[in-house]
């Protein structure tokens, strides 16, 4: 009897150790009733927003929406291993960071025959240069625009160059020297007590994306004039105290946005500019703009292009080699990407939860698309651009409106073409530079041998290419 | 005679079958899960696979490890988790030990022990995201730790703390000695309590001081604890990741002074392309050092017969 029990538990033991492995396969080729499954993966809701929508309009196709976080990079390692043992879903969503590496293998598939949609909705050229690989074809659309801006306080710049006319604080500081000198207007006028940034790496995204060719060539790194400029710059922001020495995204980032900074002595500090994307409005500026005891900066901004035209962050979506439905994604990009009617319900926010819950009561009580994102389709914009100048954005701003700044960052980024030098790598060579650049800055290292470091460190995170 | 010494023989050899099936999930899952990752590991750092390129990869030998001595990156990220490692460890077992000591004397009758030992070890249970953001944002340039330090008159001007290579390293050492001092005090006091007070009673009779029945009696018959605590510790530190990951950019910024083996490791494997070939050379580098040196430290400790 004992015997009979500890084999059957045995047995139990072995059963539920391998069941796990058996239960993937088998949901690939259709759901029940010959319905058409379409499987998605993302690491945030708002693809699950886009899903939900594209159940509405094509009610007989079964979406399978996966969300996995990518806080420590869970998403990028899942869907890596997902693709190399070839169980990846029909379409994946891919971030700003790493969209490139996936463009540039043979993961994702050739999707270039949706070109014609982009025309005709006048998508933003930039965007589609990210998802375009060496070879000219297209892998991954966006549904979004992320051009980025110079947002600044208006009281500020009233008291430092007597004026808080976007046109003509834009005309101050349109280039790089210009926007040196106005860093010294704030700092002398301030008598030191405004910095014109929080931290060099705000600027210095903004530089590097402004190189005239892409980092490496031929498997060798390029380091191109630009980057010496920015070491100067950087290190004359330093030594004359037009930056704070701060870090982004930490909380004296933040607490420059809402005029709580205050240095070791408790004086009070202010931060003139903060360069952001479109999304950096409503997601990190405004959101940070009233401290807990009701301090606020509300109101007291404005946005500009800037000196230079840059890009931070989107979201693209491809489809996998894997996918079995090939047609049916590429309508789900389309429709998400390509179609003028989602885009605008996206941007104007339609999608609320009560009508995200007629399409589908599960979806939950937080799932909703608030107004305000700004679109990659330029004819959408020009349609909409109206209907922002009342929005708590434009109050924000100071009454300015936000999609139409946008709209001239983004043309400005179009013609820059700067988006056609990105590459998949771009990421590992500039997080090698930041280190070097910073201890260049204080003084500590010359830039012979910050530039040697730098190289070291690309060596170092990408072992297959040539630095010298 | 011969039917019963048969039926005994019988239920032995089953008996001995029975030792196999027991062992039999250990060794499939060791297998499974250790073994075969491992000699993977190693075939893994004699290639040149990248993730990104899917499934086309050479067998390059031992390229992969030349490469890691090419410029001094490697060494240094060496360097560093010695470092780091000596600079907590040290600290940590001395004040362990001390802790434990006092826990454990009957005359110094110290009260809640086991309140205090819970204190020391809460800081293991938090996670090493929420600790590097503390420590961040206490040391930041901005922070408290300045504020406090400055409004005392200690310092002149604020100290840009993760600027400096040589704070960076000395607040990762605190943290790991922070989090981990309360576990060595549980291994050392419970080494302590099998030691038996027989020969503290007889050394106190003989008029020993404390410290001659510390390094008499204690020391020596804590000598497997402590070698336990050492080989533990250095496999531990060996693989430091999380707290010098975090705390900064990921890369061992500032200057690369916190840029451990491990953070070197997974800067190639999490490279934008995936560097996976070259990632495994650095793991073997880890698991080669910590193996010479537990056994080195094993020999060292060794009880002379």
């Amino acid at each position: 009897m004992k015997k009979w029990l500890a084999v059957l538990i045995s047995v139990f033991m072995l059963v539920t150790l391998f069941s796990g492995c058996s239960s993937t396969g088998s949901k690939d080729g259709g759901g029940k009733g010959g319905e058409k499954v379409l499987t998605i993966w993302s690491f945030t809701n708002e693809a699950k927003v886009f899903a939900t929508a594209f159940q509405e309009k094509y009610p007989d196709v079964k979406v399978e929406y996966t969300m996995i976080p990518m806080t420590e990079g869970e998403y990028q390692v899942k869907l890596r291993s997902a693709l190399q043992s070839n169980e990846g879903p029909d379409v994946v969503a891919l971030e700003a960071d790493f969209v490139r590496e996936y463009v540039e293998s043979d993961y994702l598939i050739d999707i270039s025959d949706l070109r014609k949609y982009a025309d005709e909705v006048k998508t933003f050229e930039f965007t589609i240069d990210v998802g375009t690989d060496f070879d000219g074809k297209i892998k991954a659309f966006s549904y979004q625009a992320t051009p980025g801006l110079m947002y600044y306080r208006r009281s500020l710049a009233k008291e430092y160059f007597g004026t808080d006319d976007p046109d003509k604080i834009q005309e101050l500081m349109s280039d790089l020297e210009k926007f040196e000198q106005a860093a010294e207007v704030v700092k002398q006028k301030s008598n030191g007590n405004t910095y014109m940034i929080l931290s060099l790496s705000d600027i210095g995204r903004v530089i590097i994306e402004n190189r005239s060719q892409p980092w490496i060539v031929d498997n060798k790194l390029v380091i191109d004039p630009i980057v010496e400029d920015l070491f100067d710059l950087a290190k004359r922001f330093r030594q004359n105290g037009y930056e704070a020495q701060g870090d982004q995204w930490s909380e004296s980032w933040f607490a420059g946005m809402n005029d709580s900074l205050k240095d070791a002595a408790g004086n009070p500090k202010k931060i003139f500019a903060y360069f952001l994307p479109t999304w950096g409005l409503s997601y990190v500026l405004q959101p940070n703009s009233t401290t807990s005891d009701g301090q606020s900066t509300f109101g007291d901004w404005a946005a500009i292009p800037g000196p230079l035209p840059y890009r931070w962050g989107g979201t693209w979506f491809g489809i996998t080699k894997d996918s079995k439905n090939i047609e049916l994604a590429k309508e789900f990009i389309k429709f998400v990407t390509l179609t003028e009617e989602t885009l605008k319900n996206w941007a104007l926010g339609v999608y609320t939860n009560e009508y995200l819950k007629k399409i589908d009561p599960t979806v939950g009580d937080d799932l909703q698309q608030p107004a305000g994102d700004f679109v990659s389709s330029a004819k959408v914009v020009e349609e909409i651009t109206s209907q922002f100048g009342n929005t708590q954005a434009a109050e924000f701003l100071g009454g300015q409106n936000p999609y139409e700044v946008f709209m001239k960052a983004a043309e400005r980024l179009d013609i820059s073409g700067r988006m056609k030098n990105i590459q998949a790598t771009d990421f590992d060579v500039q997080d090698a530079l930041w280190d070097p650049l910073a201890e260049y800055a204080s003084g500590n290292i010359d830039k012979e041998e910050a530039l040697r470091r730098f190289k070291e460190g690309v060596k170092n995170a990408i072992p297959n290419i040539q630095v010298d | 005679m011969r039917g019963i010494s048969s039926k005994k023989a019988h239920s032995k050899i089953s008996k001995n079958y029975y030792g196999y099936i027991f062992t039999a999930p250990f060794i499939i899952i060791y297998v499974a899960f250790s073994l075969y990752p491992l000699l993977y590991t190693f075939y893994l750092s004699m290639t040149n696979m990248i993730v990104m390129s899917g499934s086309n990869y050479d067998f390059v030998g031992f390229a992969n490890f030349r490469q890691l001595f090419e410029d001094d990156f490697f060494v240094t990220s060496v360097a560093n988790t010695w470092k780091i490692w000596l600079m907590n460890f040290i600290p940590q077992l001395g004040i362990a030990m001390l802790l434990s000591v006092w826990f454990m004397n009957q005359r110094l009758k110290i009260r809640f022990i086991g309140l205090w030992r819970t204190v020391y070890y809460l800081p293991n249970l938090l996670m090493p995201v929420a600790v590097a953001a503390l420590y961040f944002n206490l040391f930041h340039m901005y922070g408290p730790v300045n504020q406090v330090l400055y409004r005392l008159g200690i310092i002149d001007a604020p100290i840009d703390f993760f600027r400096s290579s040589w704070w960076t390293q000395s607040i990762v050492a605190y943290i790991q000695w922070w989090m981990w001092f309360g576990v060595t005090i549980l291994y050392i006091m419970a080494g302590m309590s099998s030691i038996s007070p027989t020969y503290y009673e007889a050394a106190l009779v003989d008029g020993a001081s404390s410290w001659k029945m510390f390094t008499n009696i204690t020391l020596p018959l804590l000598k497997p604890v402590l070698t336990y605590i050492l080989v533990t510790s250095l496999a531990g530190g060996m693989q430091m990741f999380d707290i010098p990951y975090l705390l900064t950019d990921g890369r061992g910024s500032p200057n690369r002074s916190i840029m451990t083996m491990g953070i070197l490791m997974y800067m190639r494997f999490s490279s934008g392309k995936g560097f996976i070939g070259a990632g495994a050379s650095v793991a073997v580098m880890i698991f080669i050092i910590t193996a010479i040196s537990s056994f080195i430290i094993m020999r060292l400790l060794k009880e002379k017969d």
